[in-house]
């Protein structure tokens, strides 16, 4: 499926399956150009003594990169990944058990995380587990002449002067999550969050049409 | 007992009852949430701060002698020692021109009993992730300057940041440490021996790194989905929705934006943190030359 | 009051999606109108005058004001009342521990079986399956199974026999199995006479006459769960004439 928006924002091509896996409870991949990123959930599981909450489900999120071992980078994505589940999801009803969200990355070309977050969103939906709202990411880099590229590829991504992912919310279109590199003017960010969020209604739009698809056998 | 304490609650003014330390105890340890709830309806906080006001920050420059560049922050309670070393090694082949900069942050056992020993906790490794992108966002250090014979030698930084004692507030504290240190920094001269293709290390003679921004964070806590305050406490992290830190540099322009998810934030309110980020900005690079220079005008 | 609501039914909807039900603008000339009450099932949750959906699936009705989702999802959540085939796991004094897919083991006390008393106890070994339903299960609590009604009869609860095969299949499968005419159970009825026992939980519990027939029976019904109706009654047909 193409996205291709006549406000200017441009994505590119978007594929998701959800439930590809047999052996976890969610399970969804998420494709944004070459880059491509797989999603598993187990939960509400048994939670170890340790990481036990009373008042609230457990969340760990894993993110396995396509090679070696997950390093410092890995830990700051998850942790971002991490915080933006736990503000959608309705934790509260779960209390004492664990979730664990695994992210594999199969694929990078830019936009690793914003995937990532769109993958993350897909599985916790597939393993129907109570969320107060759904989100997306969407990364945007600046080049050196000043213009906004939304979904960028690895190379955008290496020539660009800034590049800012933000996870945005279905309710109220606001910003959940914010993780930038480089450096830019208010003014500058300002335009990147409003063009996210006009690009981040299209994600919530594809999201409803796979879901649909998904659904349409006992329709 | 419960029920008793919430009665009190509910008609109590925080300005009033700060005679009552016991009581207040009960009601912290009971109801955090609810505690902290009654101080900020009334737009001030338990430690008697306004919601916008930092903790004071006090800063120390020099402070290990055996490091090239050290400094000790602290923010309240807060405390981060950064203490920079510099080693000579050989660049990378990607960018035999430039030198590079590691930063890592320690969070020990020492410092909260939140904390573990053992390998870096996640907490410790994302806030180390997140000084390594300060540094190449604001380019803070132009990595040039760090060469000394292309594609040969250069300079490593070291910035190893340990936390003393943690009362929340981390990445600003580490920030503040990290740009004192850089500014403290001095390397010794090195040539290279022609006859022997050797480096020759002259501790003697030392120079200064030139430090090309000047980048400050400033923390946000997030409470309730609404209220927005800044330097928050330990106590206050755990119990807020999302937290949010923005770096500025000299020239306002910002470096990093960085909010780790949480509840969402509004257009305005990001604004309004960015220019509370901006004013802070000011105010601790005019504290970190005051401290240089009466470092200075002592030798 | 609902009609916003009714005009999604059968349609599917995401976690977020939101209606309000404020009371109709019109006045009644009639007298005083009854707010109307409203049942929200699974998926759906009330705050104030909003009904926020919290899970993906496509939305149902029942006459007059019950909703609910109708999602696929693998993980059991524990409901009161509801019957689910577990695992014994441990036996420990008075309690025996069951295993039945969710998030923590339920108990099982010795006493909760038809005709058990001090003296009697029924006989249950670790590893046995048993047929029970919930008498306790919220999120604060441990969740409790018992084997007898509310007047003490099995009523088809209990250990189960030697023989037969288990198996797991899509909640969404099982919910569908339950519903009164189910579809899916008629067709199976034409095939082969056997000996069904559906839990919640997903667990499904088939003996046949013959070892193959069970197995035939649990491959039918767990490709059920990707096919749409037409499509399942043609492998179902094809299996009666004999293709296997």
């Amino acid at each position: 499926m193409e996205v291709y928006g006549s406000s200017g924002v441009s994505l590119r091509e978007f594929g998701c399956e959800q439930s590809l896996l047999s052996r976890p409870d969610g399970s969804a991949s998420f494709i944004q150009g070459d880059t491509s990123v797989l999603a598993g959930v187990y939960g509400p599981a048994e939670v170890k003594v340790s990481k036990e909450i009373y008042d609230r489900a457990t969340l760990e999120v894993l993110m396995q990169p396509k090679v070696g071992l997950p390093s410092v980078r890995e830990r700051s994505q998850e942790q971002c990944v991490r915080e933006t589940c736990e503000a959608s999801l309705l934790l509260s009803l779960h209390p004492r058990s664990s979730l664990t969200l695994i992210l594999q990355v199969l694929h990078d070309d830019g936009s690793l995380l914003s995937c990532s977050l769109n993958a993350a969103c897909m599985a916790l939906m597939d393993a129907g587990l109570p969320m107060s709202c759904l989100f997306c990411g969407v990364t945007c880099a600046i080049d050196t002449e000043g213009r906004i590229i939304t979904d960028p590829t690895a190379a955008q991504e290496k020539e660009s002067r800034a590049l800012m992912t933000f996870a945005i919310d279905s309710k109220e279109h606001r910003v959940l999550m914010s993780a930038t590199k480089g450096s830019f003017s208010v003014n500058e960010l300002q335009q990147c969050i409003a063009v996210s969020q006009s690009a981040s209604e299209k994600i919530f739009q594809f999201y409803r049409d796979s879901v649909r698809r998904r659904y349409s056998k006992t329709l | 007992m419960r029920y008793k304490v919430k009665c009190v609650c509910d008609s109590f003014n925080p300005r009033k009852c700060l005679s009552f330390p016991l009581f207040l105890h009960t009601v912290r340890t009971a109801e955090p949430l609810e505690y902290h709830r009654s101080y900020l309806k009334e737009n001030c906080r338990h430690d008697g701060r306004e919601l916008s006001e930092f903790r004071t920050t006090t800063l120390n420059i020099g402070s290990i002698s055996t490091a090239d560049g050290s400094a000790l922050v602290k923010l309240g309670n807060t405390t981060v020692i950064c203490g920079i070393k510099a080693e000579l090694a050989n660049p990378t082949v990607e960018a035999p021109g430039k030198g590079y900069i590691v930063p890592n942050v320690d969070l020990p056992p020492l410092c909260s009993s939140r904390f573990r020993p053992g390998p870096p906790g996640e907490q410790a490794q994302a806030a180390s992730q997140f000084i390594a992108d300060v540094i190449e966002s604001s380019e803070v250090i132009q990595t040039e300057d760090l060469c000394i014979d292309r594609g040969k030698l250069c300079w490593v930084l070291y910035c190893d940041l340990m936390c003393l004692d943690y009362d929340g507030n981390l990445l600003d504290a580490c920030i503040i440490a990290l740009l004192a240190a850089l500014k403290n920094t001095k390397l010794p001269e090195v040539t290279i021996n022609t006859e022997t293709c050797s480096p020759e290390v002259n501790l003697e003679k030392r120079r200064e790194l030139h430090v090309h921004k000047h980048p400050v964070g400033a923390s946000f806590c997030i409470f309730d989905n609404s209220i927005l305050i800044v330097d928050p406490m330990s106590e206050e992290e755990s119990l807020c929705t999302a937290h949010l830190t923005v770096v500025t540099d000299e020239e306002e322009r910002l470096c990093a934006v960085h909010k780790p998810g949480g509840t969402s934030l509004s257009g305005e309110k990001l604004q309004e943190c960015i220019t509370r980020a901006a004013t802070r900005q000011r105010e601790i690079q005019k504290l970190i030359d005051k401290v240089i220079n009466s470092v200075k005008a002592a030798q | 009051m609902f009609s916003s609501l009714k005009d999604k039914v059968g349609q599917v909807l995401l976690p977020g999606d939101e209606f309000s039900f404020q009371a109709d603008d019109t006045i009644s000339l009639s007298g005083p109108v009854k707010p109307e009450k409203m049942v929200c099932g699974p998926g759906l949750r009330r705050s104030g005058d909003r009904l926020l959906v919290c899970k993906s699936g496509v939305l149902r009705h029942k006459p007059p004001n019950m909703f609910w989702m109708d999602s696929q999802q693998r993980r059991y959540v524990p409901v009161k009342g509801e019957t689910v085939i577990g695992i014994v796991t441990v036996k420990s004094g008075d309690v025996f521990k069951v295993d039945f897919g969710g998030s923590e083991q339920a108990s099982l006390s010795y006493l909760a079986f038809e005709g058990a008393t001090k003296r009697n106890r029924p006989n249950v070994q670790v590893g046995d399956l048993v047929f029970a339903q919930f008498l306790v299960a919220n999120k604060d609590m441990e969740p409790e199974l018992v084997c007898v009604d509310s007047v003490g009869r099995a009523n088809g609860m209990g250990v189960f026999g030697s023989g037969g095969l288990l198996f797991t299949v899509s909640l969404g499968l099982v919910r569908r199995l339950l519903a009164p005419h189910s579809d899916v159970l008629q067709d199976l009825q034409q095939l082969f006479p056997c000996e069904l026992v559906v839990g919640m939980n997903g667990r499904l519990w088939v003996k046949s006459s013959s070892l193959q027939r069970t197995l035939v029976i649990a491959n039918l019904l767990q490709s059920c769960d990707t096919m749409t109706a037409p499509q399942r009654q043609t492998l179902f047909r094809r299996v009666a004439q004999g293709a296997l």
